[in-house]
């Protein structure tokens, strides 16, 4: 293997870096040594974690104008959620979150200078979040974690004094409006029990108490006052799917008011959001194919509402969701915090990183895997337009996708069956995950393999190689054995390890005498793969034998798809592809990681199945600008 | 542990942690109790910890109580051993709790206070 000067240098810096992390058990070492050594190699894994994830999370404050046009960006990159613009879009509250300290706090910039005010300051794990503009201007609302308890709190917007505490909630909640007349906060709490919607007097004498504006079995989210308060704004799943709806909104007339009507404003459902213009006479909301929508309205004397027209669409690169969006009062701004670009190209590399084959067309893709016989890809894909997360597969020669799955439920983790005719894969439908498998060209229906307990997620890694056990983890490692006399709702999952530290992403060894898994036992903040037998007559616990500890100075991932089971490749902690020597005979051995290439930063590389059996070509979602630069 | 939820939420992660169940389907997070009672028994493992405590009810009658937790890497995150919680068996202890929605004696943790008098708090996870 050839390495460039600069894997090289990559290398020998991993290999002092280990040198200088590795625990040392040598003489002199004392056990507040080993600790001081373990809190450092942690910290500084904690560091690396932290970095990695702001470059693949930071996203950019951007002003749109209604044509879709970018009229400003501003303030440096940064993890933002909630932006909103002040009343009179001067300003923009958003909340930034701190990875290091792992709080986050209010900021406030002005959109022309891109000068900004820290606006609380939050203690470590605290958090401020979901501001909400006094109709002056003057205040800002939010709610924030203090000492445990979540409220809402408000502060000068010039960040003067102190916060205010108004009102302490007993569980958690969102605010969303401050309605113009200033007397009420608009803020939610929901979950799949179902939703609330409240008006929080301001006014009130003594001790504030909630008003319930609506409350439903089913979720509701973002209510907004129109600007007369008469109205209110909402989305809720009510119908099945995300709706825009609004309703009658009369303090005096008790919980619930005597609302009993609502009307629905979006036709095509929604992703979120429901912002009234300041003269009541248009709503905008997110629909649910991403287009900034607008509505007609009427507020008086009764309430009446037009049909849904797009604004604008952003562009497919530009993830959008209502957490990260907002619309100006006047509705002729829109700014979202744009996130690093999403499109990937499929595309195969060799053994030392080289493009070897581009397959399909870009697009929003995570965890390709090759097929068994290295002819076909199967990968997530997220349609651009519905957001709604497939499978699908595509030949590598032909370049030609199939569509495996097509619904609204989020589809995920494929692995390719044994013998490549089927593909396994997670879906999320309603409550329940459950493991389905169908053909890879996504004719015929699904099955149902097995579903789990109500609410739990299931990280799906691998089917085994005799395609009797699926085994997934949930930060412990379980096992389903496929029996064929056994209904897919009576299979239970086996807990296969059960520790006080987190086991990941099972893979079966090609003669299913192993199983490989990643953990977290050394290191909290890194994970490291290690290898232990496997007896698939006693799948409720790791057969008799040591445990083999594979990398020592953390993983991303790992794979151990090579037909001869002799070579398990790992991600490291850098983004390099390393190969380890496997023997298992006549005792389990794994010998040093060697890098065999450098991926050019963080890239959904989960699958478990990446590798061709060969051990020749790898197959990665790259980032387009960089697959390109490579051709 | 923000790290990991940013990363869950946007990136996929090789490696990820899942929760065992819904926990606002399973408890109700605005319905809470506060336990002062005895620690009789744990379970330190993966997906989530289990804290028993027996504790005073409202008619002074003994009431044993499950309090599920996050799971053992929280704690580590935040110095607190498996040892500090077997240190604390048979002494006092005060968890607060959002009550499970089946009215059982079963809750979720949002703090608890060792008997050295150390506060952990679960939140902003389970709040």
């Amino acid at each position: 293997m050839k390495l460039s000067p600069r894997l090289l240098i990559v290398t020998a810096a991993a290999l002092c870096t280990a040198l200088l992390l590795a625990p040392d058990h040598g003489w002199g070492q004392t056990p507040t040594d080993e600790k001081a050594e373990r809190d450092r190699a942690t910290a500084a894994a904690k560091a690396q974690n932290n970095a990695q994830a702001f470059e693949a999370n930071a996203r950019t404050l951007t002003v749109f104008d209604r044509q879709g046009k970018t009229v400003a960006t501003v303030g440096p990159r940064a993890i933002y959620n909630t932006p909103v613009f002040s009343p009179d879009h001067k300003r923009l509250a958003v909340s930034k979150t701190d990875l290091d300290k792992e709080n986050s706090d209010l900021w406030v910039f002005d959109v022309a200078t891109g000068k900004a005010i820290q606006l609380t300051s939050s203690q470590s794990r605290e958090s401020t979040n979901a501001p909400a503009w006094s109709p002056d201007g003057g205040h800002v609302a939010y709610v924030a974690l203090r000492g445990g308890n979540f409220g809402i709190y408000q502060k000068a917007s010039d960040g003067r004094g102190d916060e205010e505490l108004l009102y302490k909630l007993p569980g958690t909640g969102t605010i969303t409006d401050w309605s113009m007349d200033g007397k009420y906060l608009n803020f939610f709490s929901t979950d799949l029990s179902g939703g609330t919607l409240y008006a929080l007097p301001l006014d009130a004498a003594g001790e504030r108490k909630p008003i319930e504006v609506y409350k439903s079995p089913k979720q509701i989210q973002g209510g907004r006052f129109s600007p007369n308060d008469r109205f209110v704004a909402y989305f809720s799943n009510e119908s099945g799917r995300n709706e825009v709806y609004v309703r009658p909104f009369d303090p005096s007339a008790g919980p619930g008011g005597p609302a009993t009507r609502q009307w629905q404003i979006s036709d095509q459902g929604t992703a979120g959001m429901a912002f009234w213009r300041r003269d009541g006479k248009e709503l905008y909301y997110l629909g649910a194919d991403r287009g900034i929508m607008s509505v007609s309205v009427s507020t008086a004397p009764a309430f009446e509402a037009g049909k849904p027209k797009v604004v604008f669409r952003p562009s497919e690169e530009i993830a959008i969701s209502p957490g990260t969006a907002s619309i100006s009062r006047d509705g002729e701004r829109f700014v979202i915090a744009v996130p690093p670009p999403r499109l990937r190209q499929l595309t195969i590399l060799d053994r030392q990183g080289k493009v070897v084959k581009t397959v399909g067309e870009p697009g929003v893709y995570g965890q390709p895997g090759l097929s068994p016989d290295g002819t076909r890809i199967a990968a997530t894909r997220t349609d651009p337009k519905t957001g709604n997360l497939d499978i699908w597969t595509w030949d590598i020669a032909t370049g030609k996708g199939y569509a495996v799955t097509d619904s609204v439920w989020p589809d995920f983790s494929p692995v390719w069956s044994p013998d490549g005719k089927q593909i396994a894969f997670v879906s999320t439908r309603e409550q329940y995950s459950g493991i389905y498998r169908k053909a890879w060209d996504g004719t015929g229906e699904e099955e149902l393999l097995f579903r789990y307990t109500p609410g739990a997620g299931i990280g799906f890694s691998d089917w085994s190689p005799d395609g009797k056990f699926l085994t997934f983890s949930t930060g412990v490692l379980l096992m389903v054995p496929l029996s064929d006399n056994e209904k897919p709702l009576d299979r239970k999952a086996i807990e296969w390890m059960r520790e006080e530290y987190d086991v990941f992403g099972g893979r079966f060894s090609p003669d299913m005498r192993y199983l490989a898994y990643a953990s977290d036992e050394i290191n909290s903040q890194s994970t490291d793969v290690y290898i232990r037998p496997f007896d698939a007559s006693k799948p409720e616990a790791p057969g008799a034998g040591p445990v083999v500890r594979v990398t020592r100075d953390g993983a991303r991932g790992f794979t151990w798809r090579r037909q001869d089971g002799k070579e398990l490749y790992v991600l490291t902690r850098d983004w390099e592809i390393a190969a380890v020597d496997i023997t298992t005979t006549p005792t389990l051995q794994a010998g040093s990681p060697k890098v065999l290439f450098k991926l050019p930063g963080p890239l959904v590389a989960s699958s478990p199945e990446g590798v061709s059996r060969d051990g020749q070509r790898f197959v990665f979602a790259m980032p387009v600008t960089t697959t390109t630069a490579s051709r | 542990m923000i790290t990991r939820l940013i990363a869950l939420g946007t990136i996929l992660f090789v490696f990820s942690a899942w929760p065992h169940h819904n926990m606002s389907a399973t408890f109700d997070l605005n319905n809470r109790v506060t336990l002062t009672g005895t620690l009789t028994k744990f379970d330190w493992r993966n997906p989530h910890i289990e804290l028993f405590v027996e504790a005073k009810g409202d008619k002074d009658q003994t009431e044993t109580w499950s309090v599920e937790g996050p799971p053992p890497v929280f704690f580590r995150d935040r110095d607190v051993s498996k040892s500090d919680i077997e240190a604390g068996l048979g002494k006092t202890i005060t968890v607060e709790a959002s009550r499970a929605r089946d009215g059982s004696r079963w809750g979720l943790l949002r703090t608890l206070t060792l008997p050295n008098g150390k506060l952990v708090s679960a939140c902003p996870q389970n709040c």
